[in-house]
């Protein structure tokens, strides 16, 4: 099959599955318990004005209805507007979106720049103090809860050193980008890395340890195989054999874990995100949760469901490309 | 049907499990065993851990739930706390404010301190393991038992009923299992269940709270959302079993599915399905911390809601936050050393250390 | 190994070995052992081995799995990997060229060379210009997510790289940094390999009988058959033009009509480049049909040696008349070793003791048998030291020496006991040992 069809096949899939991802979000409101409209209304609000609240907010036409309105203002953009202070739920949430990418694609950038050489580094050392230090590393990271080890470096860090600040974002990239572009003035950016620092070892250090832990058992699996061997034999110096042998069949395992694992990223996004008062999508989701702002509930989780579908297709190219026995079966 | 099913299932799951370990799977346990000083370690720790959670009244010094706010915010032994005391005196008719650093001391009463409401940090401690390892093994429990059933049915009937149960498995797995156990338990409701303390009923251990809390929505949910994986795993080794001759042959002389099942698929995916499990109860307990972090959790016995509320005094008290966070660390340190024995020596397929589930 | 067995060899050698045979050999492999360090215990898989191999020549290494012939095999390309090692021996290669550029008197003999002395990366730049080697399963032994021809001009071109300067493994990479493999990960175009490679590469495809080469280059090993695996790596062996081809059961792998194909591949490649061919397996139809001079490998040591004619046709050894005992003729190409009662030692340093490492099986064994053997030349029943002087046929055995005496034999139940316990609980190793080494 070739690259093109294989993309196209799982596009159509994708959207398969972002279609199951909004009917269940929709659908979830229908199976909690509690009636939305007693977080609106007043407490003592008589029943005619609760039945204007449904009627305006449309919660009293047939389930059917609202569904295919729902999905048909989706379709179009518009996610509806906050029960709680009628704010566009598309606004908010991507004014909150930046926020998120930004933590989550520091933390992997961070994790994969770190993890693969430490990973390789371990694998090729096997028991020298390297390997040991690696696994250990590797060991602890995985089975640390981030939101812990957030507050750890908060409390090291920030509150003990005074190295780091304790919290919030200060200013978005893109704007501190634009800050250097326009005003030749680096202390955006500055400001921008020293707030992400701590969040994004924070989110990253499970990954960097899961992928080191990866990378180095993928790694030594990949090393036994014959094929190495007979690299070896027929002259290929070790590094070739390393790093255009073997580092490239180790990542096809790797990549597919990556890309299942990328709801651990955005689920750790959220509790990192708590910790350091990060005004991202995972705090927006969580007030949303306690204020019983259905539609903000669920714009956000059909925005986080669609990014987890649209960024496996993207791995899922990554894998293709890397591996050839999926692209010609 | 399907109860019928699930009885036929898991009606001897241990049984199934003790076919699906063979003598020389239990001498690779054996000799891996031997052989690592991890799998020790991490035995040690699970072991320990399941202990102090299941002799909690009797180990813990205090009862973890009284406060004492005369004896709040104690240091642990070894470490003291430094305070500003202010107080005011009459000097030659003035007020006078007169801030006075003082050393708070630890107590030996409390060898891990208090926290801000005085309450004593290792009893604390102690009985957090109990919620940890209870939603651990529960909730994988309940995530096993669904995805495996999922699972072996979309691998064993394969078709239709294969592609809409993996296709419902994609559209769960778009969901990040914390956001929707956050959703889930946020809308749902923390239901809390009491559970009696057989040690304080049995008269033990007197003194110490006489039930314990089972954060039922939790536990419920942590499974709901973890059993994709079990399915994924489940329906790979009943496609790979079911085209086998002896499975063809059973089929063939006219074997129900659910003996076939039972007396093949299953017992050939016990492995796999332990190593995932062993993963999951490591999973499920970082899940349940999170949660308990975030407040969305039915206990206040909880290592991630002491983490919470210790948040708010760091740069007071760091012991609050640190102390429990240790506990999960060290627990969740161990159940990985265990799976990772367990994947050396049972599953040739993944050499060394794979990844998470 | 110590320089006192050094000097020995290297003085002994030319005074007694005939100049002539000398010229003749390609290689000459002494006292070689090799061990592997598990953690049940030290693994004797190979045991002081000596042999030689001559110019043009295809010399057969045969045994049962287990017996230590593919460690030889690896051994000799300086391959054995971790836990392994080769502890001790000499490799001399005869290299006229690299004689004159190692410095070290030691590591030279005339116009031999023990690569074993020389710097590890003079020994690394011997693979592929100077022995190649292919292996039992092609499928593996090819990388699974590269096309084949990049593969084969992967060979070629660390050649090309290395003949601008010959004995320096930097200059085999020179210009392609870290950066540019990991960039070839990703990017076609940062490649090592050059378009001159690339081409050699097909016309190596062509000359190992692959049709529509330009096309195969291109696919993946995944889309060749097994034969024609086999084939291409073979090419992929060939393209340093290799003195010494190594081939370790390079037809196990295959069906019986292919696996005749690849031989009469090997034969002609052989014919035309004049290389030297070790072929190791376990199957004695393969032997029978390629092989000028055999070697029978039981437990890590060469029980029985000479050409083929006089191995087949004489067998001295009990291990090798029980090897020869079921076929009636040997140009049958399927036919396998015969089972002889009885396992394989599992090699273990602390088992293995001092008397004949085939005694336990052996329907002939005496008390003399319980003191190792020498090397006996069956012609004069002399003890011979392969070591100097080779001979045309000799055993490990003492009835190369005399006859079979019955009233020394040891009675049958003589190793009962000792055998029962050492089985049962190392099974599993010998398993694992089976894996790593042979089929
Ligand atoms: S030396 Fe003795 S035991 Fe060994 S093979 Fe010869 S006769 Fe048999």
């Amino acid at each position: 099959m070739s690259m093109g069809r294989f993309l196209l096949r799982r596009l159509l899939q994708g959207v398969f599955v972002i279609w199951g991802v909004v009917t269940v979000v929709f659908l979830l409101r229908f199976v909690t318990p509690g009636d939305p409209i007693t977080f609106i209304a007043p407490l003592d609000a008589p029943p005619e004005v609760r039945q204007n609240i449904a009627r305006e907010l449309g919660l009293n036409k047939p389930l059917y209805v609202q569904y295919g309105e729902y999905l048909f203002n989706l379709v179009q953009g518009d996610m509806g507007y906050s029960y709680i202070n009628s704010t566009p739920a598309r606004q908010r949430i991507f004014n909150r979106l930046p926020a998120t990418l930004e933590l989550a694609v520091a933390a992997s950038i961070v994790a994969v720049v770190i993890s693969i050489p430490l990973g390789v580094i371990s694998a090729t050392r096997r028991h020298e103090p390297a390997d040991y230090a690696a696994t250990t590393f590797s060991l602890v990271g995985i089975s640390t809860p981030n939101f812990w080890l957030g507050i750890m470096l908060v409390l090291v860090l920030a509150v003990g050193l005074g190295l780091f600040p304790t919290s919030r974002r200060a200013i978005g990239f893109l704007p501190a980008i634009e800050m250097l572009l326009t005003d030749l003035d680096p202390g955006g950016l500055v400001t921008w890395l020293w707030h992400i620092t701590l969040p994004a070892i924070t989110l990253g250090t499970y990954f960097t340890a899961l992928i080191t832990r990866l990378t180095r058992s993928g790694m030594l699996d990949e090393l036994g195989k014959t094929y190495v061997r007979a690299s070896r034999a027929k002259g290929l110096p070790e590094t070739l054999v390393r790093y255009k042998h073997v580092l490239r069949n180790t990542l096809i395992p790797v990549i597919t874990v990556l890309g299942l694992q990328l709801g651990t990223l955005i689920g750790g996004a959220v509790i990192t995100e708590a910790v350091f008062n990060w005004p991202g999508l995972g705090t927006l989701v969580i007030n949303a949760i306690n204020d019983r702002d259905w539609v903000l509930i669920q714009g956000s989780l059909v925005v986080i469901g669609a990014g987890f579908v649209i960024v496996n297709i993207a791995v899922d190219a990554m894998y293709a490309y890397i591996n050839p026995q999926v692209r010609s079966e | 049907m399907i109860s019928e099913l699930l009885s036929k299932l898991f009606g001897g799951v241990w049984e199934t499990v003790r076919g699906g370990v063979s003598p020389r799977t239990a001498r690779n346990l054996r000799k891996e065993f031997r052989n690592s000083l991890l799998a020790k370690l991490g035995v040690v720790l699970v072991v320990a851990a399941i202990l102090v959670a299941a002799f909690a009244p009797v180990l813990a010094p205090h009862d973890p739930t009284t406060q004492n706010l005369d004896g709040s915010s104690l240091p642990p032994l070894g470490f003291s706390k430094e305070t500003t005391q202010t107080s005011s005196e009459m000097v030659n008719g003035s007020i006078e404010v007169v801030n006075e650093t003082v050393y708070v001391e630890a107590d030996p009463n409390h060898p891990l301190g208090t926290d801000s409401l005085g309450r004593d940090m290792l009893s604390r401690a102690i009985y957090g393991a109990r919620t940890s390892l209870m939603v651990g093994f529960l909730g994988t429990a309940i995530a096993a038992l669904v995805g495996v059933t999922v699972g072996l049915a979309a691998g064993y009937y394969g078709g239709r009923v294969d592609d809409a149960l993996m296709r419902s498995a994609d559209v769960m797995l778009a969901f990040p299992s914390l956001v929707l156990a956050v959703a889930l338990v946020g809308l749902f409701g923390k239901v809390s269940i009491p559970v009696p303390d057989p040690l304080v009923a049995l008269g033990v251990e007197s003194g110490m709270p006489d039930s314990f809390v089972l954060p039922g929505t939790v536990i419920l949910v942590v499974g709901l959302v973890n059993w994709v994986w079990f399915a994924r795993v489940a329906r790979g080794e009943a496609l790979s079993i079911q085209s086998e001759e002896y499975v063809k042959a059973a089929r063939s002389v006219g074997a129900s599915d659910g003996f076939i099942i039972r007396k093949h698929v299953l017992p050939n995916s016990v492995t796999p399905i332990l190593v995932l499990a062993t993963i999951q109860i490591a999973a499920i307990i970082l899940l349940e911390s999170s949660l308990s972090f975030l407040g969305f959790s039915g206990t206040t016995l909880s290592w991630g809601f002491d983490i919470a509320q210790g948040r708010d005094y760091l740069a007071t008290s760091w012991w609050i936050s640190t102390i429990p966070g240790i506990a999960i660390v060290l627990t969740v340190i161990g159940i990985n050393l265990v799976g990772d024995w367990l994947r050396d020596a049972l599953d040739p397929g993944i050499e060394g250390e794979g990844g998470g589930p | 190994m110590s320089g006192d067995e050094t000097s020995h060899a290297r003085d002994a050698s030319p005074a007694i070995s005939d100049a002539d045979e000398d010229a003749r050999n390609l290689l000459r492999v002494r006292d070689l052992s090799t061990r592997f360090f598990t953690e049940e215990g030290q693994v004797n898989a190979v045991e002081s081995v000596d042999f030689d191999v001559r110019d043009g020549e295809v010399f057969g290494i045969v045994g049962e799995s287990g017996s230590g012939k593919s460690v030889t095999a690896l051994s000799i390309g300086d391959l054995v990997e971790s836990p392994g090692r080769v502890t001790s021996g000499e490799v001399w290669y005869r290299n006229a060229d690299l004689a004159e550029e190692i410095d070290d008197p030691e590591a030279v003999d005339g116009d031999f060379v023990d690569v074993r002395q020389v710097p590890e990366n003079v020994r690394r730049s011997l693979r592929g210009p100077s022995f190649s080697m292919i292996f039992q399963d092609p499928m593996s032994s090819l990388n699974p997510s590269l096309t084949v021809g990049e593969q084969i001009a992967e060979a070629v071109e660390v050649q090309r790289r290395a003949r601008a300067n010959p004995r320096s493994t930097r200059s085999r990479t020179q210009g392609y940094g870290l950066a540019d493999m990991l960039a070839s990960t990703v990017l076609p175009s940062r490649s090592y390999v050059s378009e001159e490679s690339r081409e050699r590469a097909i016309e190596l495809l062509e000359q190992v009988g692959i049709p529509d080469p330009a096309d195969r280059a291109d696919e993946y090993p995944h889309q060749f058959s097994g034969g024609m695996l086999q084939r291409a790596m073979i090419a992929q062996a060939l393209a340093g033009e290799p003195d010494l081809l190594i081939a370790d059961e390079p037809t196990t792998a295959l069906d019986v009509t292919i696996q005749a194909q690849i031989l009469d591949l090997l034969r002609d490649l052989q014919d035309e480049t004049g290389m030297s061919i070790v072929m190791i397996t376990h199957n004695l139809g393969v032997i029978a049909r390629m092989c000028d001079r055999v070697g029978v490998m039981y437990a890590g040591e060469i029980v029985e040696r000479g050409q083929l004619a006089d191995v087949f046709d004489d067998p001295v050894h009990p291990y090798t008349q029980g090897l020869l005992g079921s076929i009636p003729d040997l140009d049958e190409p399927a036919s396998r070793l015969q089972p002889i009662e009885g396992n394989v030692p599992d090699l273990y340093d602390h088992e293995m003791g001092d008397r004949c490492y085939f005694a336990d099986r052996c329907p002939y064994a005496m008390e003399e048998c319980l003191s190792h053997p020498p090397e006996f030349d069956t012609e004069t029943g002399k003890p011979v030291d392969p070591k100097t002087d080779p001979g045309e046929h000799g055993a490990r055995c003492v009835l190369a020496n005399h006859e079979f005496r019955p009233e020394d034999a040891l009675p049958e139940e003589y190793f009962a006991v000792e055998s029962e316990d050492s089985s049962g609980s190392d099974r599993e190793a010998a398993e694992t040992e089976e894996v790593n080494t042979d089929d």
